[in-house]
């Protein structure tokens, strides 16, 4: 049977690594990165286009399997990583940082078994605890390492494949609400003026789920469950949160309180891009880069590189191509043969765009110093090889769609 | 598919594209407002961080004596510089150095400044350590930094002065701001020249990194300003001098010697003693090296030459007579009241040196013996105004005005009310005052412009050490005559049969002076000299006080004589130098 090629996904994947190639060696001159990041970009593709020509039931059949395995390998970081913090498993000569794949396992399991359940069951309670427990086992093991970005970004992965499963717009409402009074109660976000915003949302979100829904039970339990959330989080803030996470959250909120510490990051990256200004300071020619002022250059802060040396075309391009990539991923799951394969684009599409946007709103201050890397841009092989087999997963998914 | 279910996605995808395309407008939003409204901002902070303004710090002026030989010059020293990370690195790097240096290092207080000095004028060995072993991994440099150096050391160290660092970087002065750590004259010349020694401090900027390591030394070759150094200060005093007056002065006792050209009060010598070595307050190590010159009880670091309040003793007696003389109340060759050895003025007998009395005297004759009754009979006619006001007339109980220390020590010239506030006015005070006890208190300076003005004719010049002499006042009220006889009074101190300053005396100069024995608040009492010379048309004239040196003509005189025949010494040196030089030029040499 003809397998078709999706090669305009295929096409934008290999431009973007190409870029991202040409940036680490602008961004890590003289080291020779540039030269792994081809190696493995490589590799990757190859990998990517062999995914295609996997049987169309394996990825089905693997899905929990493969989550389980990711599971015992996260739990073997805890135990064994190497690294500060320790993130990677060595393995002979081969150094694997497990939470990437386990990104990609992670998703295939929730699209499995939401894929299972129809539509009319996802909008029940079982369900969704049960797709919840999915995503938050990985988080969990993640969040220890310490890596909240990409413990995030299952749950990121998460919230748009039960929209797709079926669940209503308005039990999502529930589910988030008390991550929404999370940010609301949050005292440096809002200074002095935090207890009138948390009561605004309070009031506001409650008049709304009552006039929906007309039931006073379930929105007095919002209402409760919101109100609880965001005094934990008050009283968190208080009396848990260790010095140094403190300020890392004050530093992200305020970045020139401490200009040559924890806030030199994210000035440097600001300075990096405004600097590039529309047209960029031209190739190898980025000050902040070649003279390190720009911490993290080649790795998560390429974004900043890509800002001061092509300037405001640069980004606007690199940022059309990803929504260019994020749009084509969902189109994929909106023709797929089969609501695992459907689900299955649908979450890599989510924590595709959900990378690029935490990473490059870091790089402009819109968002915290998390480590996550940017997709295809970012030095690094296992964040590579996990995004490239992603777009092999969609790459499949686009050749099997007219098998059942 | 089902039809209705590829609709439904249809339908959540465009949901999800509209959520992906409003998150992608916040950032393209951001983007805009950072590399289009704002990108001149961004553009000027990148360039602060690569391109680095390096202060070029101005050479300090040299300070050289009148022969050319330096007092202050510059030497570079060497600093370790910590280009500033996080708290953590910072701490880090500074273990580092400890550990390889074996020495402790303290970090200042979090400026803003990147590169902080963390050590200053460092050893060699120390800067071989950070800069083969520490440089490439930490953010460690080393800087040259100029440095004072004071090649005469404690010779003329109350001249010069010293230096000492600058505490905050707030101060600045006609526009030129000084900064942390920068040495700013604190005494003496280096502090009354400051602005004209520290000259103008250039900029150059540089290409440097992260690390604040250059890159390139010239970026822009058009930018940047050229340091312009300071002037250097040529000065009257004359080393040679200054050394002769210094190795006089007996080593256990203090004192201080004062030589101004008689003409024009040019300083040719001031010494303070004992001394310091001025080196100590420009040395970042000496911490506890200048914390005992401080609390040391000899008080090293007192300019006693413009600091120190002495009574003058007989050599104040100079006053009475020209006072006397120009009064009317006695001529050179009367006679006057015959000296018992002893005068009862109220309830008080005072005693001459002589206890047997000299005898019947005129005042040549009173001079040159230092005939204290002789004088106590003069002020009784003469009274304490007039006296007070010929005293004032040279100068006593006012500033000099010398262009080294704008709070020099006025001495004190009692007068009547003077003593009213005190302890009640009664004649006895006078009896005091005319032989230069009691309340009465000089400085040596004071006393070397008033003995140059007795042997020049009258001028009353104005101490100087360095550019043009101001012009010297006339005292009006002072006869040539006057003058004349007191020249020859002060002759015969010297030469008289009877003469208290026979050792004064150098071979082919004819030198005049008066010595005076003090008694002040010590045990033994100070030893005063002063003199001029030559006799006929004055070149020098000098001031000697050794505290506790007990008579002045034995052991002040001998002082005023060295320096005298230094000078001199000098003079012939210089005119052979100058009747060679000629011939050389001839020569080609």
């Amino acid at each position: 049977m003809r397998r078709e090629l999706d090669l305009s996904l295929l096409v934008a994947m290999a431009m973007m690594i190409a870029f991202g190639v040409t940036m680490v060696y602008s961004a890590a001159s003289g080291s020779g990165a540039w030269r792994g990041q081809a190696f493995y970009a490589l590799f990757a593709i190859i990998a990517a286009v062999a995914v295609i020509y996997v049987p169309d039931k394996l990825f089905y059949e693997l899905a929990y399997p493969l989550y389980g395995i990711c599971l015992l390998s996260l739990v073997a970081v805890l135990v064994w990583g190497t690294g500060t913090p320790a993130r990677w498993l060595s393995i002979g000569l081969v150094r694997l940082q497990p939470s990437e794949f386990a990104k990609i396992a992670t998703i295939m399991a929730i699209a499995r078994f939401l894929g299972d359940q129809s539509s009319e069951r996802v909008s029940g309670p079982r369900a969704v605890v049960l797709a919840v427990l999915l995503a938050v086992l990985p988080m969990g093991l993640v969040a220890k390492q310490p890596d909240l970005g990409t413990a995030v970004s299952f749950g990121a992965a998460l919230v748009p494949m039960l929209y797709w499963a079926g669940m209503r717009p308005l039990h999502i409402f529930f589910l988030t609400a008390p991550l929404l009074s999370v940010v609301f109660s949050f005292e440096p976000l809002w200074q002095n003026q935090a207890p009138i915003v948390f009561a605004l949302f309070i009031i506001v979100s409650s008049v709304i789920i009552q006039l929906l829904l007309a039931r006073l039970s379930v929105t007095l339990t919002m209402l409760g469950v919101n109100l609880s959330a965001g005094l934990v989080t008050t009283y968190l803030w208080a009396n848990f949160l260790r010095g140094y996470q403190k300020a890392r959250i004050l530093t992200f909120l305020d970045p020139e309180s401490d200009p040559l510490g924890w806030g030199w990051n994210i000035i440097q990256s600001k300075i990096a891009i405004g600097s590039g200004g529309p047209t960029g300071k031209g190739f190898l020619q980025g000050t902040q880069t070649k003279y390190g002022f720009l911490p993290a250059a080649h790795t998560d802060f390429i974004f900043s590189v890509i800002g001061e040396e092509l300037g405001f075309v640069g980004t606007v391009f690199v940022l059309s191509l990803f929504l260019f990539m994020i749009w084509r991923c969902l189109y994929i799951g909106t023709i797929a043969n089969n609501r695992f394969a459907s689900l299955l684009a649908v979450g890599l599409a989510s924590m595709l765009a959900f990378h690029v946007f935490v990473n490059v709103g870091m790089t402009i201050g819109v968002m915290p110093v998390t480590g996550l890397p940017l997709p295809f841009l970012s030095y690094g092989g296992s964040s590579l090889l996990t995004n490239c087999l992603a777009i092999g997963l969609l790459l499949h998914i686009f050749a099997h769609r007219h098998e059942y | 598919m089902d039809p209705e279910v590829l609709e439904d996605w249809a339908r959540k995808m465009r949901g999800l594209m509209v959520l992906a395309g409003l998150l992608f407008a916040i950032l393209l939003l951001r983007l805009f407002h950072l590399q289009i409204t704002t990108a001149d901002n961004y553009a000027k902070e990148s360039e602060d961080n690569w391109i680095a303004q390096k202060r070029r710090k101005a050479p300090r002026g040299l300070v050289l004596d009148r022969d050319g030989e330096v007092l202050a010059r510059n030497r570079a020293a060497y600093s370790i510089q910590l280009t500033r990370g996080s708290r953590e690195d910072d701490a880090k790097a500074i273990e580092a150095l400890e550990s390889a240096t074996g020495e402790s290092v303290r970090l200042g207080k979090r400026g803003r400044e990147r590169t902080v000095r963390l050590k200053r004028d460092v050893k060699f060995r120390t800067v071989a350590i950070v800069e083969e072993r520490l440089r490439d991994e930490w953010p460690l440099g080393i800087a040259i930094e100029p440095q004072r150096l004071y090649p005469a050391g404690a010779l003329a160290a109350h001249i010069i002065g010293y230096m000492g660092e600058q505490q905050d970087d707030l101060t600045s002065h006609q526009g030129r701001p000084y900064a942390v750590g920068d040495y700013v004259g604190q005494t003496g010349l280096e502090r009354v020249y400051e602005d004209s020694l520290r000259g103008w401090d250039g900029v150059d900027y540089v290409e440097v990194d992260v690390r604040d390591r250059v890159i390139n030394e010239h970026p822009f070759p058009d930018r940047g300003v050229p340091p312009r150094s300071g002037r250097d200060l040529h000065l009257t005093v004359d080393l040679d001098i200054q050394r002769a007056a210094t190795n006089a002065m007996p080593d256990s006792l203090a004192g201080s010697v004062v030589a101004l050209d008689a003409r024009d009060g040019a300083v040719l010598a001031m010494v303070s003693h004992p001394s310091y070595d001025p080196n100590v307050f420009v040395s970042y190590g000496s911490q506890a090296e200048r914390q005992r010159l401080i609390q040391d009880p000899a008080k090293p670091m007192l300019n006693r030459a413009i600091q120190g309040g002495y009574p003058p003793g007989s050599t104040l007696k100079m006053i009475g007579a020209v006072a006397a003389l120009e009064n009317g109340v006695t001529d050179t060759l009367s006679t006057f009241a015959a000296c018992a050895g002893s005068l009862q003025v109220g309830d008080v007998v005072f005693r001459c040196a002589n206890r047997d009395g000299h005898g019947e005297l005129n005042l040549l004759e009173a001079v040159e013996t230092s005939c204290n009754i002789y004088f106590n009979h003069l002020a009784k006619i003469l009274g304490i105004e007039a006296w007070h006001d010929y005293g004032s007339r040279f100068g006593f109980g006012l500033p000099t005005h010398i262009d080294l220390d704008p709070s020099e020590f006025h001495g004190i010239l009692p007068d009547r009310q003077y003593h009213r506030e005190r302890d009640g006015w009664v004649t006895g005070h006078l009896m005091n005052l005319v032989i230069g006890q009691g309340y009465m208190l000089v400085t040596p300076l004071q006393m070397a412009r008033y003995v140059a003005a007795l042997g020049n004719g009258g001028y009353l010049v104005t101490p100087h050490l360095q550019g043009k002499a101001p012009d010297p006042v006339r005292i009006e009220g002072i006869t040539d005559a006057t003058l004349d006889i007191v020249r020859r009074a002060m002759y015969r101190v010297v030469y008289g049969e009877h003469g208290t300053g026979k050792r004064a005396q150098v071979p082919g100069i004819e030198v005049a002076g008066k010595s005076g024995t003090a008694q002040g608040s010590r045990a033994d009492d100070d030893a005063w000299f002063v003199a001029f010379a030559p006799f006929e048309e004055p070149e020098i004239a000098v001031a000697v006080v050794v505290e506790g040196g007990g008579g002045g003509g034995s052991n002040a005189a001998p002082i005023a004589r060295a320096v005298i025949k230094a000078y001199f010494d000098d003079q012939a040196q210089r005119q052979a130098v100058a009747a060679d030089s000629p011939n050389n030029k001839r020569r080609g040499i």
